[in-house]
């Protein structure tokens, strides 16, 4: 055994791979492939959100240039989306706190966090559809000018991915209530966590670039 | 990784020996209320009562970042983006570390993340530098 081994003290487990994830299978870095896999697509997930961000910040005050149309000073609510932004941080603290249950094996707690994860999700959502037709009454559509298309286009995205979120934990919750989740699949809900937090993150810098940022 | 159950063996890819024996005899004597560690963890999670924390830390950045905000005029704009940025990175690498357990997961996770972020920072970068994105007086929003 080399230097870096650990020796738990008695009383303490630590599992194999294979015994979480429902059989998942352990990579050669003593990791399980499903959750190395997950990194990696939540790295190609970055660069996506990185080239829409990069493309908003590029044509963001070219407006004046040469198009009309409401610009963002007129349309922000920041009050509102410093409240959906808040809905969706405490979202990241339910997904954990459901992590934590299953782990432990509480399903009942499990399925209360699950929810409110969920919840929170949809209130986010239902925030940013209240958001559109806002502004699309005041005339900014994805073709009224470059903001409109940069805006509605990156946060659009988001709110796609947030979408998909909560039907995965939907769809955990269902698979709680008929009793094939067990504590030994909780890779399976870290896994669904890594996803909303990375939805989370993208969105903080969003809320700063697109709603906090002064336009120039 | 050994097949033995009371054994964590560091991958030979993992990045170095960061906990000690004693380390981890101690953490878990210190903290009976963590929880099982799952394949590919250095460390326990995190307990609830760190996640709140966590989160009452995020709560007050994000109201520091609207109040912020609300300095547009008042004080430099270059400032407000600066200070802005600082919020959002902080908030950011606290959301990685704790929620998404970076902090306690082996170190190939982090090498793959941290590797992965500056490589799109410098490439998105570079792009917006070569089409002239920061460039100065092409017009208000």
């Amino acid at each position: 055994m080399s230097d870096a081994s650990l020796q738990l003290p008695a009383g303490a487990q630590v599992e194999p791979a294979h015994g979480h994830g429902g059989g998942a299978h352990e990579s050669n870095l003593g990791v399980t492939n499903a959750k190395l896999g997950f990194w990696l697509f939540l790295s190609s997930e970055a660069l996506f959100f990185g080239a829409f961000i990069s493309t908003y910040f590029l044509y963001r005050g070219r407006d004046s240039l040469y198009l009309g149309g409401p610009k963002p000073k007129e349309l922000y609510d920041i009050p509102f989306t410093s409240c959906t932004s808040f809905i969706l941080l405490m979202s990241s603290l339910t997904m954990v706190l459901a992590l934590a249950a299953i782990q432990r094996g509480d399903h009942r707690r499990f399925r209360i966090w699950i929810l409110a994860t969920a919840l929170f999700g949809l209130t986010f959502i239902g925030g940013q559809v209240f958001e559109f037709t806002e502004f699309y009454r005041e005339g900014l559509s994805l073709h009224s000018n470059l903001f409109g298309t940069t805006f509605f286009t990156l946060t659009g995205l988001h709110g796609a991915h947030v979408t998909v979120g909560i039907i995965w934990l939907l769809s955990l919750y269902a698979r709680s209530m008929q009793g094939r989740l067990s504590s030994e699949h909780s890779e399976a809900v870290e896994i669904a966590g890594l996803y909303w937090h990375f939805v989370d993150i993208v969105w903080i810098f969003i809320f700063t670039a697109v709603y906090l940022v002064p336009a120039n | 990784m050994s097949d033995e159950p009371t054994e964590v063996e560091e991958p030979a890819d993992g990045g170095g020996a960061v906990l000690t024996r004693d380390d981890v005899s101690r953490e878990l004597a210190q903290h009976p209320e963590r929880l099982p560690m799952l394949p590919g963890e250095l460390r326990p999670h995190p307990t609830p009562r760190q996640y709140v924390l966590i989160a009452v830390v995020l709560v007050v950045i994000t109201a520091l970042e609207v109040g912020a905000s609300y300095l547009e005029g008042d004080v430099n704009s270059n400032l407000i983006i600066i200070v802005l940025t600082v919020m959002a990175a902080v908030k950011f690498f606290l959301v990685v570390a704790w929620y998404m357990h970076l902090r306690t997961d082996l170190l190939i996770f982090r090498r793959m993340f941290i590797t992965g972020l500056l490589l799109a920072g410098a490439v998105y970068m570079i792009a917006l530098l070569s089409l002239h994105a920061f460039a100065n007086g092409r017009g208000g929003g």
